[in-house]
């Protein structure tokens, strides 16, 4: 039986808990801070969402006066969501799970895992303060110029260079983040803990790193070239005196489309994790979906210029091949997880709803997303409202229903208590109609025409009815968190108290105390597959193999 | 150890009850309204157009028929394999199958290669770019506004520019139906997108690049106008970059044409005497924005506005006048940034005048002149 004996000298002086979360090196710690940040700043973006929404309610401008402020609200919305809600939220699940899942006593670096925390509530602030400082970024989070070249035609203030530094700072955050996931994964598992054994969250976690180490430094370029541009003369991406628009394109999207998988991989981890254990039975095909994963990391390198068919600078028939392509190792997956329902035995707790959630709208997220794949198909719903119901349903429908079965299925290991299963299942109820109320009427404002990123819009252009639904169903969504945090707050007192496995789990966060002691295991299961604590409960081989 | 829940509960029942409801309600109410309609694009009304049409139906069915099949999947096993009461001993541990996971990699590899060949196909023909296309127009976006430049043959020679971008001012993209119109993209400023929903078709307008595509509208169009506008996020007046298409007959155009070149050939007619005037009031615009917001003058007496605009070389302003309801009063020059002019304007019958941009038409470059 291979055990762990690190044990910390215990405490001679005592520090106060706020002392303990400010200077912890925990990863568990940590990862509670990055969960809680993140959801700080979901909540931020809701809000600036909602304020999108209720100006797109009805034709007219009803209460943005200024159209420039409209500009910022979904610019910040987008930032703030893609930057400091769903990539550092999948770290923290990340940080907190995948030390206990491979038996590890912590990251391998502790130090530079608290550096690359704190780093994000920083850029946060930074992000923010352009509201208070003369206008936030206004350019819509792509920030592509020659728009956000000149402050007078962008009608950009401070808020860009703001965001520039916040942004770099983020990246920073990710590149130091993925170093230290990449060497505590190959460097720190326990005796037995094959990479073959390792849960398919420590797998997708792994792939992600490898696409933050690869992608994050090609946008920290872009966006230093955009800050010379902008402060000290320089002309890489201004066309008048001989820079390149599409240039800035290019190597953005080098990194944004990767990092569509860096927000959506972890969660697939989630779910892959989430789905066995309700089912009471095995993941199938682990290693399909080992290579599923790697596949679409890889030829997720080769798809970035799908956001550039219409500028005329891309070579057309590539992407779109590639773009296909990569439906294929994704509708693998999906198959996967749902013949791991097939034959199971499902318990219908809010884990399980979230991410059988996550399966049908993501499911809805693929489908839409060839429908850009098609160049000509493209040539008519690109930078429409197509596009915007496609990437919510990926990343809303996906990654954020993800985060919702991942936080009620880790919450109990976290803080030893149940979130309640009435309040998860009326959140559930509340957030899923709320979102396809949002987000499907937005298919069909996009084929009639509506471009993204607009103020308004003419009464006669028969876009009133959907853009109502649309904001009804935002506001629900922005109901349905109320019993969460209604939930969260309860529970912390007065929940259930969990114990060590209250799900029946597989991997070896269950094998350890709720909340976990530091350095997380006095002693570890024998591991001869990927569910150790499966084995231990029902005997290797349990149940029948075939 | 708390115990989570392991039996139907009658809480399950009414939830999955609530869901299926509430998703059935939805799709039934959506049917009802005609929303299948509004899952497919309007109905083109160029030849490219129709072609992306029938691909975009081809993708379509297919994604319908994938989504049924996959979801009904997900549905079905949710609702067949439930946890049953009594239900202690473990399912049988499938771990993989591999021949079904060839399966259901090899024919959606075939699906997607079907996808891929026939939107090449189609790519192939609705971007053709004819060397000697019947009509040249060069369409020119900036911040935030649209013109048109009618060129000759030889695709360079400027004949006449259609400074008014949508048909209710009495402008538009006017072209014959049936020919085959090639349209030039060119930006000074920012990029922009040429996006007319029933082309099914947009070309981003990047400057530095010129952007070039073909089109053809069909012929029973001929008298239809067709709105459209900027899709690429160009600033805060985004939204106003309207444009339209006005699909003419051939003679119709021709003679639209012979119109606009006698026009633009004519010498302006001499602008109203400068005599002296009764005021002259102070306009700046800087951030594209007018620093005053209403001004004043007597009625029936001649006045000028001192204009500087404080914006950079690159922007333009005007100070036009409009009557309340839009009817244009007085249609000044631009200048551009760093300059300055006076306007000067005959005397005007006492009541109420918009004072507006003709670059820049939205409220921050929009004022009140008041004429008692």
């Amino acid at each position: 039986m291979a055990t762990t004996t690190l044990h910390p000298a215990a405490a001679t002086t005592y520090r106060s808990s706020l002392y303990e979360w400010l200077t912890t090196t925990d990863h568990k710690k940590i990862g509670i801070l990055y969960i809680v940040n993140s959801l700080l700043f979901f909540f931020v973006g809701g809000i600036l969402a909602l304020v999108v929404r209720a100006e797109l309610a009805a034709p007219g401008l009803q209460f943005l006066t200024d159209e420039s402020i409209y500009n910022q609200a979904f610019t910040m919305h987008a930032s703030v969501m893609l930057f400091l809600f769903v990539i550092p939220i999948l770290a923290g699940f990340g940080n907190y799970a995948v030390p206990l899942m491979i038996g590890a006593p912590d990251m391998a670096f502790p130090r530079i895992n608290a550096m690359s925390f704190w780093m994000l509530p920083l850029a946060g602030i930074i992000l923010m303060s352009g509201f208070v400082l003369g206008g936030a970024a206004a350019a819509g989070w792509t920030s592509y110029p020659p728009l956000t070249e000149d402050r007078v035609l962008g009608s950009t203030g401070p808020g860009q260079d703001l965001w520039i530094t916040g942004v770099i700072l983020i990246g920073t955050s990710s590149i130091l983040g993925a170093i230290n996931f990449l060497v505590t994964i190959f460097k720190m598992r326990a005796p037995g803990m094959t990479l073959f054994r390792m849960p398919i969250m420590a797998w997708t976690v792994l792939v992600t790193s490898v696409l933050v180490l690869m992608a994050t430094p090609v946008i920290t370029s872009a966006l230093i070239m955009l800050f010379i541009d902008r402060n000290l003369g320089g002309h890489f991406f201004d066309p008048s005196t001989g820079g390149n628009a599409v240039l800035y394109q290019n190597v953005f999207w080098f990194y944004s489309h990767p990092a569509v998988y860096v927000m959506v991989l972890p969660a697939m981890g989630i779910i892959s994790e989430v789905l066995p254990v309700f089912s009471r039975k095995p993941l199938f095909g682990y290693k399909a979906f080992v290579f599923a994963t790697a596949g679409i990391g890889a030829l997720g390198f080769s798809v970035w210029a799908h956001h550039m068919f219409t500028t005329g600078a891309v070579f057309l028939p590539f992407f779109s091949l590639m773009t296909f392509l990569i439906a294929v190792p994704t509708g693998v997956k999906m198959f996967n997880w749902i013949f791991t329902l097939v034959r199971g035995q499902l318990t219908f707790s809010t884990p399980l709803l979230f991410a059988l959630g996550f399966l049908s709208m993501f499911l809805i997220g693929g489908i839409n997303g060839a429908f850009s794949a098609s160049v000509p198909v493209d040539y008519a719903i690109h930078d429409t409202y197509w596009v915007v119901a496609h990437l919510h349903y990926v990343l809303f429908g996906g990654s954020a229903f993800g985060v919702f079965a991942g936080l009620y299925y880790w919450f109990p290991k976290m803080t030893g208590r149940m979130l309640d299963e009435t309040l998860g299942k009326i959140q559930f109820v509340l957030m899923f109609i709320g979102f396809n109320l949002t987000f499907f009427p937005m298919h069909a404002l996009g084929l009639q025409g509506m471009p993204r990123r607009i103020a308004d819009y003419a009464s006669g252009a028969g876009w009133n009815d959907l853009n109502m639904a649309a904001t009804i169903g935002g506001f629900i969504i922005g109901i349905s968190m109320l019993p969460f945090l209604w939930n969260v707050l309860v529970s912390l007192r007065s929940g259930a108290v969990a114990g060590d496995d209250p799900w029946e789990g597989n991997t070896l966060e269950w094998a350890t105390t709720s909340p976990p002691p530091p350095y997380n295991f006095d002693r570890l299961p024998d591991i001869r597959s990927e569910r150790p604590v499966f084995d231990q409960r029902h005997g290797h081989g349990a149940g029948g193999h075939k | 150890m708390s115990s989570s829940p392991r039996k139907r509960s009658a809480s399950d029942v009414i939830l999955i009850a609530i869901l299926v409801i509430s998703m059935a309600a939805l799709v039934v109410g959506a049917l009802a309204n005609g929303f299948w309609d509004v899952m497919f694009p309007p109905e083109a009304v160029t030849r490219q157009g129709r072609e992306i049409r029938s691909l975009y139906d081809i993708v379509f069915w297919i994604a319908v028929v994938i989504f049924v099949v996959v979801e009904g999947l997900i549905v079905y096993s949710v609702i067949r394999y439930w946890r049953k009461p009594g239900q202690d001993e473990l399912p049988v541990q499938t771990h993989g199958h591999n021949l079904l996971e060839i399966v259901w990699t090899v024919v959606p590899t075939l699906i997607v290669g079907y996808l891929f060949v026939i939107s090449f196909q189609t790519l192939t023909s609705i971007d053709a770019v004819a060397k000697s296309p019947d009509i040249h127009i060069r369409a020119v976006a900036q911040q935030f506004r649209w013109t048109y430049d009618y060129l000759a043959e030889d695709g360079v020679t400027v004949l006449f520019t259609e400074e008014v971008a949508t048909a209710d001012l009495g402008g538009g993209m006017h072209v014959p139906v049936g020919a085959n119109v090639q349209l030039q993209l060119t930006s000074p400023d920012v990029i922009h997108a040429f996006y007319v929903p029933k082309f099914l078709f947009k070309r981003d307008v990047v400057p530095g690049i010129t952007n070039v595509f073909d089109f053809t509208i069909d012929p029973v169009e001929a008298g239809q106008t067709f709105g459209g506008q900027c899709a690429e996020l160009c600033g805060t007046g985004h939204r106003v970059m309207l444009l339209d298409v006005v699909a003419m007959t051939p003679d119709d155009y021709e003679a639209w044409k012979a119109a606009k070149i006698e026009q633009a050939n004519a010498t302006p007619p001499p602008k109203p005497s400068d005599g002296p005037v009764s005021a002259t009031l102070e306009l700046t615009a800087k951030d594209i924005k007018y620093d005053v917001k209403s001004l004043e003058v007597v009625a029936d007496q001649p006045f000028a506005i001192h204009f500087t605009n404080a914006d950079p070389a690159s922007v333009p302003h005007d100070v036009d006048l409009r009557t309340g309801d839009g009817t244009v009063v007085s249609d000044e020059a631009t200048i551009d940034g760093g300059t300055d002019t006076t306007y000067t304007f005959a005397g005007l019958a006492a009541g109420t005048y918009t004072y507006i941009c003709s670059v820049h038409p939205f409220p921050d470059m929009t004022g009140t002149l008041t004429v008692k």
